[in-house]
């Protein structure tokens, strides 16, 4: 594999296994741009397979790499694989992977652009898993861009249709703002340490002399990755861009988009910023709060489910947020709080891609994601039914389903510092969860006790890539659930620790 | 805790020199604002009060060169260009790389400090970058098969 770097005189050795996942993900991007471009109509078929094999192709190095087990660091320590972002490699893959499964028949019967869809997925894909790796501003903002602007334009996919353009739009226009805001936080942080590494700008912030500077910089920065979460008070956009994008699509910014936007805010505050919990704790503290119980309340009053998932989906973005508030207090805390984000956000992303794997089932055939168009669901596809309710109860967290380990490890988290502040907050995710099965539950009575709405009640036909979307996404959401162990050993924070210093 | 903590956000304004001097530099630009506001409420408001006032239909005509205006003020452009100059940023990128890349090719290249000292000479990039950069145009060249394939280049 080194014969490029062999035949240089004096040039960096690149570590071409740490860079073989993304190096994959660029070839099958060239691939797929070139089968379409060649093919034409006749090569339509093989997009989604094509892109599924190159997916499931670049999780061979993440494999190897995590089986290696070597902390490589490129570029002056830019660029860590370490299992922290390897971890995070394998969730954007599998997911990505999913979202292919999801978006094989919408796409190809929606008469969309098939080519250019799973272009950009891949694209999308590829920034994310450059998140994961990225230790330093330039890479974290380039990795951030190359993710987003995808999903721009997958948002608005459906051409012709009003509510797509607007979701696109809406999506576009707070995705630049978010940007806009993130890199005048960034551009401040650079001025201020003269580096664009986060390791060194944890060092150069500590003693300061301009606090006033630090905190404004520390504020613009998790802001700007707030809105990419979709916190409350900057969640406008979400129920719109998930209500307008195809459903897939939302699948994939719900779990995907907000998945990678944690991983940059966790990257960013535990690595550049562990020296000034005073200013990002009580910040993120406010927005877990107010992101959790104005998510759920809203989210009570939905009557279309997938706007109903959307407002659930900012709730839960408060529960990931949470650990993150009492990160700063120890370097125990700390651990604590990203293994809690990681496992949540693992779990998250199945159970979440599992409710939207029904709902593009159940579109099928009723072409509607209202609530009272599930009525009757368990009497005439039983199985689906059965699906969507493991999913609504792991996301409002009942055992022996995955949601309520993920829920474990975050009031862990909460509880382990001590602090008031600590208590204080796992009392609230505990009442905000308590709404939240209230909603959850709402869906489950009418999939189970109303009657069909128009009497129409011959099964639903479920394509062969949607079972298998839903058959991961319920193992997962069961396996994790019974034998929460398997995700722990994953989900540890060591080697991502160690180089944040 | 959280609450009291706040301590950095209140002595901002109590906070060393360097910070002074970073809000001072915004005073100019505050001054230089102020100023042209200053300046054009000036000019309009001895203009309103010295000038006659004799209202015409005309005098409230788009003015365009001297002729009557004609159509709307809100023309379409052919979107077409808007893909031209799509295809421009393809050349653009790979100009802002090769030129910086083409100066360290072929020789060495002498880092200079701000008082003329060479403290490091970089070796030439040689076969090795020549290979980068081929790789480089062609992922970049892809985009540009793309467009052909999907008849972008046409013009119809």
């Amino acid at each position: 594999m080194n014969i490029l770097a062999a035949v240089g005189v004096d040039n960096p050795p690149l570590d071409w296994h740490a860079l073989a996942p993304e190096l994959v993900l660029v070839g099958l991007l060239a691939v797929l741009l070139l089968v379409d471009a060649f093919g034409g109509e006749r090569s339509r078929w093989a997009m989604p397979s094509l892109t599924g094999i190159g997916l499931l192709a670049a999780l061979i190095p993440v494999a190897t790499l995590a089986y290696d087990g070597v902390v490589r660091s490129m570029f002056d320590g830019a660029y860590v694989v370490d299992n922290y972002a390897l971890l995070f490699k394998a969730l954007f893959l599998i997911a990505g992977y999913v979202v292919v499964l999801l978006s094989t028949n919408y796409i190809a019967e929606g008469d969309y652009w098939e080519g250019e869809y799973y272009q950009l997925l891949v694209a999308s894909l590829l920034g994310m898993t450059v998140m994961a790796s990225a230790r330093d501003l330039i890479s974290v903002f380039l990795a951030l861009e190359l993710l987003s602007i995808p999903a721009y334009m997958l948002a608005a996919w459906r051409k012709r249709d009003l509510g797509s353009e607007e979701a696109g739009m809406k999506y576009y226009l707070m995705g630049v703002f978010a940007s806009a805001i993130l890199l005048y936080g960034m551009s401040l942080l650079y001025g201020m340490t003269g580096s664009t590494l986060l390791v060194d700008i944890a060092g150069a912030i500590e003693g300061t002399e301009v606090p006033a500077l630090v905190a404004l910089a520390v504020v613009l920065v998790v802001v700007g990755f707030a809105f990419k979460v979709s916190a409350v008070p900057f969640h406008t956009w979400a129920p719109d861009t998930y209500q307008g994008a195809p459903t897939p699509v939302t699948a994939f910014l719900a779990v995907g988009s907000k998945a990678a936007g944690f991983v940059a805010l966790m990257t960013v505050v535990l690595i550049a910023f562990p020296t000034q919990p005073r200013i990002f704790e009580p910040l993120i503290w406010a927005l877990a709060a107010v992101t959790m119980i104005v998510g759920n309340l809203i989210a009570l009053r939905q009557t279309n489910l997938v706007r109903m998932l959307a407002y659930s989906g900012v709730a839960q973005a408060g529960y990931i947020l949470a650990p993150l508030a009492v990160a700063g207090v120890s370097g125990a805390s700390a651990a604590m709080a990203v293994e809690a984000v990681s496992t949540y956000l693992v779990i998250y992303a199945a159970m979440n891609l599992g409710a939207f794997a029904v709902v593009i089932a159940v579109a099928r055939k009723t072409g509607s994601a209202e609530i009272d168009s599930y009525g009757g669901l368990f009497s005439y596809s039983p199985v689906l039914a059965v699906c969507m309710s493991v999913f609504l109860f792991s996301l409002a967290g009942i055992p022996p389903l995955a949601g309520w380990y993920g829920k474990l490890t975050i009031f862990l988290a909460l509880i382990e510092p001590g602090t008031l502040a600590g208590y204080i907050l796992a009392v609230i995710v505990g009442l905000a969860s308590v709404i939240a099965l209230f909603y959850y539950a709402r869906v489950a009575k009418v999939m189970f006790v109303d009657p069909a709405p128009d009497g129409d009640t011959t099964p639903i036909r479920v394509p062969m890539s949607l079972a298998a979307a839903l058959t991961i996404t319920v193992a997962v959401t069961l396996v994790v659930g019974v034998l929460p162990q398997v995700l722990a050993r994953v989900t540890g924070a060591e080697t991502f620790l160690s180089i944040g210093g | 805790m959280l609450l009291t903590d706040i301590s950095p956000l209140l002595s901002a304004t109590t906070a060393g020199e360097s910070y002074s001097d970073f809000v001072r530099s915004y005073l100019t630009v505050a001054i230089f604002g102020l100023l042209a506001l200053g300046m054009v409420a000036l000019l309009l408001g001895v203009g309103s009060i010295i000038r006659p006032n004799r209202p015409q239909p005309g005098k409230y005509l788009t003015y365009e060169s001297g002729v009557d205006p004609v159509g709307e003020a809100w023309p379409q452009t052919q979107v077409r260009y808007y893909i031209f100059a799509l295809l421009f940023v393809i050349f653009d990128v790979e100009a802002v790389f090769i030129f910086p890349w083409a100066t360290r090719l072929d020789s060495e290249t002498a880092l200079v400090d701000s008082s003329g000292n060479v403290f490091e000479i970089l070796g030439p990039y040689g076969s090795y970058g020549l290979v980068k950069m081929l790789l480089f145009i062609a992922v970049l060249a892809l985009g540009l098969v793309y467009a052909w394939r999907k008849k972008v280049l046409r013009w119809m």
